[in-house]
């Protein structure tokens, strides 16, 4: 996907804008929150076990390399075939490889966020593979041309009645009204294309050391098939998303659902380890699994490294007021709401995606939430410090903060700058006590009135009040 | 007992009746209370704006500004925040005036929280007659878990409390969020304001100045010169 | 160097390590780690003193029905009952080790092979059951065919009570010690497939089954 991070205040102004994107949104906003909160009400020991995930994901990113290594050699031991990947085209190129070497023709995908990061539907298409989306959201989204604009519920941003003009349009069918019968239609149109293709491609939320294990976590039972059905399976993740041990899996499980829709489990969670036996009636011949870097060892050692733990659960977004305002799209990259806002600007660097650090409020919601106890405002907050030591925001900014700061280290000058700020400011205001134009300040003015200051400022009136009573 | 008063940078230079408002609760629940002049500001902006150096710069001196009271006490969650949580858990970590910082922040009180847990008031200077509806400003709920103390007292002062739908979401102020990413923030203001209008209560209360201007001046903006708002602090004194 | 390397030495560059890969101290830390098998804490419904009841719950709110005979004789009848009752056809794809009851006697037409496309019911077993979510764990192996539980709109799984336990946990541990690694798929059920992607409506029924039946025994 191509980086659009850069114009994240005009694009965030358009959505804000979109009248029909604001209803979409408007429909979503609350069911994850609730859901989630109900979830986590009735769990009883929440805290727990997420102190303990945050734990078991530390611990395998404390000794990153070995933990890798130790996934390798169990994976390879059972038959799979691990590749690394520096950058997104070398991942890239090393699925399209795999797909010539084997004449694939069809690869269908189950979700994968990597796979959008590195652009790998583009790639394999650039081949003369066809890729088919399979889960509903994601399929949606192929059919629209658009990416996703949620990691764990791509298409929110869209009605019902889009996907009907959608389906129509693909299908050739007769116009739906109702979302079930949309469903069976995606369903009957896709069950073809699972039975057909030579290649399924998946991510995998976590891959297990213990046991060279990847998985897919889903409710469709699309990355069943994709993992079960064709002949090649390509895992393409994270180097990140190694883990331990199924136990840590059981942990981790537990909370992803719980964080991301409100469900205790996922219909389906399949881990996959090794290949075929050769009187097996299903399973793939071949397995392939990509780990890719792609900006993840940036952050490895760091004082970044926390967000290294994320476990893709979208519950930061969900619960970003920011996030339900401007959906999405407006991040311009893969990943949107908080998590994004940390990602985006350190996988594709900070000059590109200079405002995403900048696009919260701090009202840290989404530290809250997160299930594995991501300090996310703080780690946008180290992010805006580098924009600051690198001189990277704006020079009316940097010149205002400087100013304020020279002003505010010197008593003195800040009572004499305050007090004349306090009566202009109160003149401006006229009768009503209301600005409504502040030059320099229009981002608040446009939309709110800047009630006038009182006229006098605490300090003076504090050391009148002390002369007064002396 | 010796309590420094923190007033805040904006109640200074806007709103000083909040100031005295809580001026006159100290006073009024016997504390001696001492106002340091020197004092501007937590640092906070700049804390919020990568601007480390300067967000210790300002810690520092408002640590020498009150190293000798017995409480400090701030009208605001967020500048509470700053004093309590981010000078300890980031700023000063691994630094030798760690234990300062410490101290100050173990008898750093938000105001609210100071009157119900320190003080333990059972009854306030002000009267309200009529319902209000309360905004929980971020810092002081998040960082500080500031909930029930404003409403305890409100209620003692005789207000009724209309609950908005949507309490705890923030109002999109966020410091200079509020003019970097203006027309986001103003989107959030519009939200909790509508929330607000929904309640039909004739005042909106808060415990964070920053929230409170901008709430204000949405609402001003679109049309209503009615709703009250109001810092608990003033309600609660009787000075709303 | 290769990616590999390149990315094992950012790592432990990153992480201050010399050297270019993990020294075998700590390969052997690492492995010590993982051999601890740590169980972290669990919810305090996941040990329900009636370990049966709380499956059975956690089957209700999946929308997972299910139904209790007294032995696997009465298999059969309980499927056909099931099928009848949901207007489906009284055939199936099934797992072999149910090959031998009486289908015929029961009025159905039992297909000995996994499931393919177009079978519109599949009956496996499972290798055991976990009452804390209400799933079923299903091992891939050439006598139980994943597909038969995926392809078909009907999941029908015989759960025997005696391979009920109680956390995910639990079931990695009886894995461990009655098949050692893993097989290629361990398959979770945990209810029919759905989907909300479509604004968040749950829909029953995405790629995987509609409905799910459970016969415990």
């Amino acid at each position: 996907m191509q980086v659009q991070s850069m114009f994240f205040k005009q694009r965030a102004s358009e959505k804000l804008g979109d009248e029909l994107l604001q209803g979409n949104m408007r429909k979503a906003k609350g069911k994850f929150v609730d859901g989630r909160a109900k979830a986590v009400a009735e769990f009883g020991v929440w805290e727990e076990v997420r102190s303990h995930a945050a734990k078991v994901r530390d611990r395998a990113l404390a000794n990153l390399d070995a933990y890798l290594l130790e996934f390798e050699a169990n994976a390879t031991r059972r038959g799979a075939v691990v590749h690394w990947a520096e950058t997104a085209e070398e991942a890239c190129a090393i699925i399209v490889g795999i797909a010539r070497a084997n004449g694939v023709r069809k690869a269908a995908k189950s979700k994968s966020m990597v796979s959008e990061e590195v652009n790998l539907n583009e790639a394999l298409e650039a081949a003369g593979v066809e890729v088919i989306e399979t889960d509903l959201g994601e399929y949606i989204l192929q059919l629209a041309h658009e990416p996703p604009s949620h990691i764990v519920a791509p298409a929110v941003h869209k009605s019902k009645e889009q996907v009907a003009e959608l389906f129509v349009k693909a299908h050739g069918k007769p116009r739906l009204t109702e979302i079930p019968a949309m469903t069976r239609e995606a369903r009957e149109a896709l069950r073809g294309h699972f039975l057909g293709a030579d290649m399924g491609i998946s991510g995998s939320n976590f891959v297990i050391a213990e046991t060279g294990t990847t998985l897919t976590v889903t409710n469709e039972g699309n990355a069943d098939m994709v993992t079960t059905l064709p002949r090649i399976h390509v895992v393409i993740t994270g180097i990140e998303k190694v883990i331990g041990t199924l136990e840590d899996f059981a942990t981790l499980i537990r909370l992803l659902p719980r964080s991301a829709i409100g469900q205790t489990v996922t219909n389906y969670l399949t881990l996959t380890t090794g290949l075929k036996m050769p009187d097996e009636a299903d399973g793939p011949e071949q397995m392939h699994i990509v780990l890719v870097d792609a900006g993840r060892t940036k952050l490895v050692g760091g004082p970044m490294q926390e967000m290294l733990r994320c476990i893709r659960c979208g519950a930061c977004m969900n619960h970003c007021p920011v996030y339900q305002n401007v959906g999405g799209h407006a991040y311009g990259w893969v990943y949107p709401g908080p998590m994004g806002s940390i990602l985006t600007p350190v996988y594709v660097g900070l000059e590109n995606a200079g405002d995403l650090p900048n696009a919260a409020t701090f009202c840290h919601e989404c530290a809250v939430a997160c299930p594995v106890k991501i300090p996310l405002p703080e780690l946008m907050r180290k992010l805006r410090e580098q924009q600051f030591d690198r001189k990277l925001r704006p020079w009316p900014e940097r010149l205002a903060i400087a100013a304020w700061a020279f002003a505010v280290k010197r008593p003195a000058l800040y009572a004499f700058l305050s007090g004349i700020g306090a009566r202009v400011a109160k003149w401006m205001g006229g009768r009503e006590g209301l600005i409504h134009s502040l030059p320099g300040l229009d981002g608040w003015t446009k939309g709110r009135d800047m009630p006038a200051p009182a006229g006098r400022t605490f300090r003076e009136l504090y050391r009148q009040r002390s002369l007064e009573r002396r | 007992m010796k309590v420094g008063l923190f007033v805040t940078c904006l109640v200074d230079l806007s709103r000083p009746g909040i100031g005295f408002a809580a001026l006159k609760l100290l006073e009024g629940a016997g504390c001696e209370v001492v106002v340091p002049e020197t004092q501007t500001c937590c640092g906070q902006p700049g804390y919020n704006s990568g601007g480390r150096e300067i967000a210790k710069a300002l810690a520092r001196k408002v640590l020498a500004e009150f190293r000798d009271c017995d409480y400090v006490v701030a009208p605001s969650g967020s500048c509470s925040g700053q004093m309590k949580v981010a000078t300890v858990h980031d700023l000063f970590q691994g630094e030798p005036d760690l234990p300062e910082f410490e101290a100050l922040a173990a008898k750093w009180y938000e105001l609210s929280q100071f009157l119900v847990e320190v003080l333990k008031v059972d009854a306030v200077p002000g009267k309200f007659e009529g319902t209000v509806t309360y905004h929980d400003s971020c810092s002081g709920l998040r960082e500080l878990g500031v909930k029930m103390q404003p409403r305890y007292l409100l209620q003692m002062a005789g207000a009724k409390i209309a609950e908005m739908e949507g309490a705890e979401r923030c109002c999109g102020f966020g410091g200079t969020f509020s003019i970097k990413l203006g027309e986001i923030s103003t989107r959030m203001c519009e939200n909790k304001c509508e929330s607000i209008r929904a309640t039909g209560a004739g005042a909106i209360v808060g415990g964070d100045l920053g929230c409170l201007l901008n709430i204000e001046g949405r609402l001003r903006r679109t049309g209503d010169k009615e709703t009250k708002v109001l810092h608990f602090a003033q309600v609660i004194a009787g000075e709303g | 160097m290769g990616a590999r390397e390149n990315i094992l030495a950012r790592i432990r560059r990153a992480q201050g390590r010399p050297g270019g890969e993990p020294t075998a101290a700590e390969r052997a830390a690492v492995r010590e780690a993982i051999a601890r098998h740590e169980v972290g804490p669990q919810p305090p419904f996941a040990h329900a003193p009636d370990r049966l009841a709380q499956f059975r719950k956690e089957c209700d709110r999946l929308g997972t029905t299910h139904a209790q005979v007294a032995s696997e004789r009465d298999v059969p009848a309980e499927v056909a009952r099931y099928l009848a009752a949901n207007g489906l056809e009284p055939r199936l794809a099934g797992w072999g080790e149910f090959a031998g009851l009486d289908w015929a006697g029961a009025g159905i037409a039992f297909d000995n092979r996994p499931a393919r496309g177009d079978d519109r019911t599949g009956l496996t077993g499972c290798f055991c059951a976990i009452a804390e979510t209400g799933t079923v764990l299903l091992l891939s192996a050439p006598a139980t065919p994943k597909v038969t539980a995926l392809l078909p709109e009907t999941h029908v799984c015989v759960v025997r009570t005696s391979r009920l336990v109680d956390t995910m946990e639990d079931s990695f541990a009886l894995v461990r010690a009655e098949v050692g690694d893993p097989p290629r798929a361990v398959f979770f059920v945990s209810g029919p497939s759905r989907t909300a992607d479509i604004e968040q409506t749950i829909v029953i029924g995405a790629h995987g089954p509609y409905r799910v039946h459970v016969i415990l025994l």
